[in-house]
């Protein structure tokens, strides 16, 4: 199978174009062979139910705490979903016409794209500004979680850290949309140069023959790793035990009991409803 | 001067012996040649506009069956000289240039071995416009500079060779380049310059001064046979077989090029698909199958295709101008400061811009004018002469001021011209020889250009037309336009041989090249003339070297017909002597009681008592000596020396070099009249009526003198409508190969009525009174259009040529030019 | 390895005798198959070397391919019918001389007589850049070379441009979309028949095609309603040499009246896009006017909206206004 996909230049050398649309449909299949598989293992496996018992010792302890648990903001949700309609506006504008559906993508292509810029870029500023930045991040502090994270995917029943805010496997995602997200933007807004927007003065000699196919082969990269990402992250989406997950997605909280079934109340810290009225209280 | 002839052929219409040929398709072009065990060959043109090769893995294209060998720029023999082209190359200095040959038993073998040959390119700094390469720091087309430096001057009691011309470095200053952005000729320092007259002085005294930058568009040669060539060895002889413009003077080229004599070389070329100056002397490509086929021991054919054609054909150089003329009130030109930019190319020495000085000084007559010029290598296509190199050039620089002047005092075009044109032995260029600048300026040996202004004045109606010039019809509006297209055109010295055999046929060895014109066969004419030889009964010996050709001129030039109707009239005096002494031999009494007569030599007023030239061409053999050849004159070349020893014995032999005095430069000039209409909706110019008045001499053969004037009259006009050469900057190479992008004139661009006309004068200096023909038409075509669509739309409507559509458009649309004021190649 | 633009590589020449057999093979070779008409448009291609087919299917001994046929109230043209004998067509000639004025404008008499005009509709674009082998957008590349701030594009496209700038040569697209032909396409899975102004895709479409046609597809006729029968109709090809040019811009016009108002009309030009624009905001704005010179301007200006013109071909924005005002004039008119 080939990877990339080479050209020439006028003057005859060999340069890179971009990726061989071969990968689309590796990480296409590579996406659906994960659901797959993940679903047949959660069908057939004794999957662990969590203790009743644990949460209601956990709920008569943390009696004080709100019973609706505010998880995403309304800003945060909005871009969760603004960026989500982009994603998908970008993955089917750029690999519809590779699978035979065409139409003229280019113009819708780059819109999304900026969309997808902009609210990263809003997402960035808002995260450091008013959200527990490094709640997201994944750091080697989180091996024991990660351990036992997958002890208990495979049907252990062991003792050790929850989550904190977000699970780790939660994270682990973050941090690839990060990467992949990044590398798509940069390459993409680089690549409004080679087309007419009315942004820039079209100028695909801004960077030399090589450097660009440099930046064609990380966009397609980025692209066709997204196509499996977001085919993983829409089939956790909708699973059924974690459906808790998206509706506070749509709906910005989780119950009381959900939070302290599945998060560590040390890692994420949830003000009770007295010490938010004290705080009320000293505000004022 | 020599005696007048009687002419019964000289001013007739005839049809060349050649033509049949051509119409029946029995002619024979280089590529049509085959011989025993022949191989085919085709060329790895570089992909680069400049680079060098680092490696070349022939491996895989050698081991295919049906390869015989490949040639590269190492087995050639080096050339002298700075910056002299070889036929294949290491460091190729334009996208196109052949880089090496391959030799298999087809050609499809041959181009499928290229595809397999593997080279390692170091890319090299490039550059396609000219003035980008005098920017402060702009790229230079080659690693030993960007322009020619003139050679030094001798210092005094030097011996030696002459100092050569120099490739130098040239760069201007960012001020330099201010100009740039008022769309105005930035001119920066010079090499090359010349003056005479208070330029000052006609500036200030002039009632208007014009100030305009003019870019002139450079465009293929675009012959419709291709520099194909087929050779191969035998006896330790070179054979070739090659398409080109000049048959001995070619064969002298190749023997340097190849580095053996030229005694060694048997050239064949008896029809040429066309040179218009880029086969002059031959291509050097032509080397390559010559070499190839000595490498592999079997004969090669290189068949050029368009595409190879477009690379290694030739090119107009291109050429920015800027010029302040400085006019009267009644036109008079006070001053001419003119400023040329050169596009040289990527080989050779043009001197393009040189003669477009030359001829403004002359067209215009000035009373004052300093010239500048400097030529900058590019990495483009190499030029060469084209069809009136240089004063055509010059024509398109300064004609565009001279309407607009015309507009602005009030005068009529053809006015404005007369005023300023040259008559009788008008000076031209700058003062040289002994009297150095102080010297004496040279002049033309006789000029008729009033007279050729005023014949086709009257002929065009040109007063009837101007008063329709300028109404608008609908869409369209009209427009009439005049231009004088000068050109040198005639060399002198060169060597005729002419053969009465007893056979009784008049046989005149021809060593100039068959490209059409018949100036090959003319020249047989005025030889049958002065001999009083019925034409049925002349053989013309041409194309090949193997047939004893005398040492003629380059084919080239426009000089043929003038310096070969010199050379053969002195054959011809000299085979009449001949004659008339046999007579006096024979019949008693002195030679000059003997005159000649309808293929006889007989007492004056007594034809029954002569010889008949079957007989005189025995008596001559039988007398030997100088009747038959054996005994030479002295001076003639030692080429015609070898062919005269070779035709020692036929019969009779007139052998001669041309030794008339002339006093001048000969130049020809042709009076261009266009009438044009203008859509102004869609840019769209018609030539509606084309005339050209020659001012050529004494008119040798009509029909084919018509042919020369409307056929330098086309190529003109289509510079001026639609022909060019594209360049994409970015990556140095050409766009318009295909002849549907580089537009030459089509039949259906030129007017039905398409006329021509001659004034007839003859040239005092030249016996025949003949000048030559082929290049002043060009000049005149170009500008009598430009200066007809300035005239319907406006004088500042454009300053490049060609004026296409959407420059017309564009301009009018916005009230002013629109166009690319400076770069080249557009 | 080098590259040599000269002599035709090797293919497989395949001369069918029939549509149904012509279909097989370009199923059989998919991809790898070359459609050959005339050939004026894939010499180039072949003897370039740039395009390398396997398999070269010859069209030319398919009589039911050659010929005009009366259809219903129209004609219908075989694929393979030459431009001279569509131009000395009796038919063409009376009702549909628009068509006539068109194929006539086309290229050189010589060219006329080889050329077809399935071949004039279907041909690729001479984008110089395209044509001289660069990795471009529609040769499978990521960049139109164009369209930079250096390229010489006068010939090129402003309107319906998406990354490539190339425009359509074809001189009688436009004249076959003014006359609402249609064009009959069949493949092995059958035939489909489309309007003549949805065979011709623009870049955003399909980057790489200048049509409609998939490999397996072959063109076999183009038919023409009886309904635009001797109207009144415009048609002006505006090039640099009156011969062997192809069109700066063209315009195709068929158009009824009742002497004072314009009652139907169609309305294209090509030149200026990737494929031949139908101008229906005009023909709608016209529709019911007078046939005016202020109409003319109206339909000029509205022609030209959204027209983005590079560096050296702004000239075709008033071009084509022109031209549409000439067309709504009329011809004697201009």
């Amino acid at each position: 199978m080939d990877i990339l996909t080479w050209g020439h230049s006028p003057w005859g050398e060999r340069i890179l174009a971009h990726i061989s649309w071969n990968l689309f449909w590796a990480s296409l299949f590579a996406g659906i062979v994960f659901f797959v598989a993940h679903a047949s293992y959660m069908v057939l496996s004794a999957h662990r139910k969590r203790s009743a018992a644990e949460t209601d010792a956990l709920e008569i302890e943390h009696r004080d705490l709100p019973p609706q648990i505010v998880r995403h903001s309304l800003a945060a949700r909005l871009f969760h979903w603004v960026m989500a309609g982009a994603m998908f506006v970008l993955l089917f504008t750029a690999f519809l016409p590779v699978a035979g559906i065409k139409f003229p993508w280019v113009t819708w292509h780059w819109m999304a794209g900026l969309v997808l810029a902009g609210s990263i870029l809003f997402h960035i500023i808002h995260a450091s500004v008013w959200l527990d930045f490094w709640s997201i991040w994944v750091g080697p502090k989180d091996i024991p979680e990660f351990r036992a994270e997958i002890l208990r995917e495979l049907g252990h029943d062991v003792p050790g850290p929850k989550p904190g805010k977000y699970p780790l496997g939660n994270r682990l995602y973050h941090m690839a949309i990060v990467l992949a997200g990044l590398a798509v933007v940069i390459s993409g807004i680089t690549m409004m140069v080679r087309v007419r927007t009315p942004f820039f003065t079209r100028n695909p000699y801004l960077l030399r023959d090589t450097t660009w196919g440099l930046v064609y082969v990380t966009h397609g990269l980025a692209g066709v790793a997204l196509v499996g990402l977001v085919i993983a992250h829409v089939y956790f989406a909708v699973r059924p035990e974690k459906w808790w997950i998206t509706k506070s997605m749509l709906l910005g909280w989780i119950t009381r009991r959900q939070y302290l079934e599945h998060h560590d109340p040390h890692r994420w810290a949830v003000e009770s409803i007295a010490a938010k009225a004290e705080a009320q209280r000293s505000g004022q | 001067m020599a005696d007048k002839a009687d002419n019964k052929l000289i001013g007739k219409n005839y049809t060349p012996p050649d033509h049949i040929a051509k119409v029946t398709g029995k002619a024979k072009w280089a590529e049509d040649f085959r011989a025993d065990g022949m191989l085919f060959c085709k060329l790895l043109l570089s992909p680069m506009p400049h680079a060098r090769v680092r490696k070349i893995d022939l491996r895989a294209a050698l081991a295919m069956p049906g390869v015989k060998a490949i040639l590269t720029a190492d087995d050639l023999p080096k050339l002298d000289g700075p910056g002299a082209e070889r036929a294949l190359t290491n460091e190729p200095l334009y996208q196109g240039e052949p880089v090496l040959a391959v030799a298999a038993v087809d050609e499809l073998t041959a181009a499928e071995a290229i595809e397999r040959i593997d080279i390692d390119w170091e890319p090299l700094p490039f550059v396609v416009d000219p003035l980008e390469s005098l920017r402060p720091n702009g790229p230079s087309a080659r690693l030993e500079g960007n322009v020619w430096a003139p050679p030094a001057p001798r210092p005094a009691g030097a011996t030696g060779a002459p100092p050569q011309p120099e490739i130098k470095t040239l760069k201007w200053t960012a001020e330099d380049f201010v100009e740039e952005a008022a769309g105005r000729l930035p001119m920066g320092k010079v090499l090359e310059e010349w003056s005479y007259g208070d330029l000052d002085a006609g500036f200030k005294e002039a009632a208007l001064v014009l100030d305009e930058t003019f870019v002139v568009n450079g465009s293929h040669h675009q012959t419709m046979e291709s520099r194909s060539a087929m050779a191969y060895w035998q006896n330790g002889k070179l054979h070739i077989y090659c398409s080109t413009q000049s048959v001995v003077r070619t064969a002298d080229n190749l023997s340097q090029w190849l580095g053996i004599p030229a005694s060694d070389i048997v050239l064949v070329s008896e029809y040429t698909g066309g040179g218009f100056g880029s086969k002059g002397g031959g291509p050097i490509s032509m080397t390559i199958p010559a070499v190839l086929s000595k490498k592999v021991n079997a004969p090669v054919m290189m068949r050029i295709s368009r595409e190879e054609e477009h690379y290694i054909g030739r090119v107009r150089t291109n050429m920015t101008g800027r010029v302040k003329i400085g006019f009267r009130k009644d036109g008079r030109i006070t001053a001419m400061d003119l400023f040329i930019v050169q596009d040289n190319g990527s080989y050779g020495r043009w001197n393009d811009y040189a003669g477009a000085g030359n001829a403004a000084s002359l067209m215009y007559q000035p009373l004052a004018m300093r010239w500048r010029g400097v030529s900058v290598f590019t990495n483009t296509f190499p030029k060469m002469q084209q069809r009136s190199p240089g004063p055509m050039q010059g024509n398109g620089i300064v004609e565009p001021v001279l309407t607009k002047a015309a507009k602005q005092l009030g005068l009529d075009q053809i006015e404005i011209h007369k005023i300023n044109a040259p008559a009788g032995k008008a000076p031209f260029g700058p003062a040289v020889g002994p009297g150095g600048p102080n010297g004496k300026r040279p002049y033309v040996t006789s000029a008729f250009v009033k007279e050729a202004l005023d014949r086709g004045a009257e002929r065009f109606k040109w007063a009837e037309r101007k008063a329709q010039a300028g109404q608008r019809r609908g869409s369209k509006v009209r427009g009439v336009g005049v231009a004088v297209g000068p050109h040198g055109s005639g060399s002198i010295g060169y060597d005729g041989i002419v053969t009465i055999r007893p056979d009784g046929k008049l046989y005149v060895q021809s060593g100039v090249g068959n490209l059409g014109t018949h100036s090959m066969v003319d020249l047989a004419r005025v030889a049958a003339d002065i001999l009083a030889m019925p034409w049925e009964r002349v053989e013309v010996i041409w194309g090949d070297t193997g047939k004893f050709l005398p040492w003629s001129c380059l084919s080239v030039g426009s000089q043929t017909t003038h310096a070969m109707t010199r050379a053969n009239h002195a054959a011809a005096m000299d085979a009449k002597r001949k004659l008339l002494e046999i007579a006096a031999k024979d019949l008693g009494g002195s030679p000059d009681e003997y005159e000649l007569g309808n293929a006889r030599v007989y007492q004056r007023g007594n034809p029954g008592r002569g010889l008949s030239y079957a007989q005189a061409g025995a008596r001559a053999i039988a007398l030997g000596g100088k009747y038959d050849g054996h005994e030479l004159p002295e001076d003639i070349h030692d080429f015609t020396k070898r062919s005269a020893k070779e035709l020692a014995g036929l019969g009779l032999m007139g052998v001669a070099k041309d030794n008339y005095p002339r006093d001048g430069a000969t130049w020809s000039f042709v009076a261009g009249f266009a009438e044009v209409e203008v859509d102004v909706e869609t840019g769209k110019t018609t030539v509606i009526d084309y005339l050209a008045v020659g001012d050529v001499g004494t008119v040798i053969n009509p029909r084919s003198l018509g042919g020369q004037l409307h056929g330098g009259s086309c190529l003109g006009i289509g510079h001026a409508l639609f022909q060019k050469m594209v360049y994409d900057q970015h990556y140095g190479m050409p766009l318009a190969k295909r002849f549907h992008y580089n537009k030459p004139l089509t039949i259906l661009d030129i007017p039905p009525t398409l006329d021509w006309d001659a004034v007839n004068l003859p040239d005092p200096e030249t016996p025949v009174g003949a000048r030559g023909t082929g290049e002043p038409p060009v000049g005149a075509g170009y500008c009598a259009v430009m200066n007809a669509i300035a005239d319907a739309v406006g004088v500042d409507v454009f300053r490049r040529g060609p004026v296409t559509p959407d420059v017309i458009l564009m301009s009018l649309e916005h009230g002013r030019r629109m166009h690319e004021p400076l770069k080249a190649h557009v | 390895m080098a590259v040599i633009h000269d002599v035709m590589p090797s293919f497989g020449l395949y001369q069918p005798a029939s549509v149904a057999d012509a279909l097989n093979l370009l199923d059989r070779h998919g991809r790898d198959a070359w459609i050959l008409a005339g050939g004026l448009d894939s010499f180039d291609w072949l003897k370039d070397r740039i395009k390398r087919p396997k398999a070269v299917v010859d069209l030319s001994g398919i009589s039911e391919l050659q010929g005009i046929r009366e259809s219903g109230d129209g004609l219908e043209i075989g694929a393979m019918t030459t431009l001279t004998e569509v131009v000395r067509h009796p038919a063409v000639r009376e009702r549909y001389s628009l068509l006539l004025e068109a194929a006539e404008h086309a290229a050189s008499p010589q060219i006329r007589n080889q050329g077809t005009i399935g071949g004039n509709v279907s041909q690729d674009t001479r984008c110089w850049y395209y044509r001289t082998g660069w990795f471009c957008y529609r040769a499978g590349g990521n960049i139109c070379y164009a369209d930079t701030p250096t390229a010489m594009n006068r010939e090129h496209a402003i309107l319906g441009a998406d990354r490539c700038v190339a425009v359509n040569p074809s001189d009688t697209a436009p004249a076959l979309i003014a006359l609402d032909a249609s064009m009959v396409v069949r493949s092995k899975s059958g035939e489909r028949v489309v309007p003549a102004e949805e065979y011709f895709i623009g870049p955003g479409t399909d980057i790489t095609r200048m049509t409609i046609l998939q490999p397996g597809d072959l063109l076999t006729a183009i038919r023409i309603p009886g309904t635009w029968g001797g109207a009144r109709f415009y048609f002006e090809k505006v090039r640099d040499r009156n011969v062997w040019d192809f069109a700066l811009v063209s315009v195709a016009s068929a158009m009824s009246d009742n002497g004072e108002t314009i009652e139907r009309v169609r309305i294209a030009v090509n030149g200026v896009a990737a494929r031949p624009l139908r101008l229906r905001a005009v023909e709608d704005a016209v529709r019911g006017k007078a046939r005016s010179e202020e109409t003319a301007k109206l339909a000029g200006d509205l022609a030209i909206q959204g027209a983005l013109p590079l560096q050296h071909n702004a000239y075709k924005v008033p071009l084509m206004r022109n031209l549409v005002k000439r067309a709504i004039r009329g011809a004697e008119g201009a």
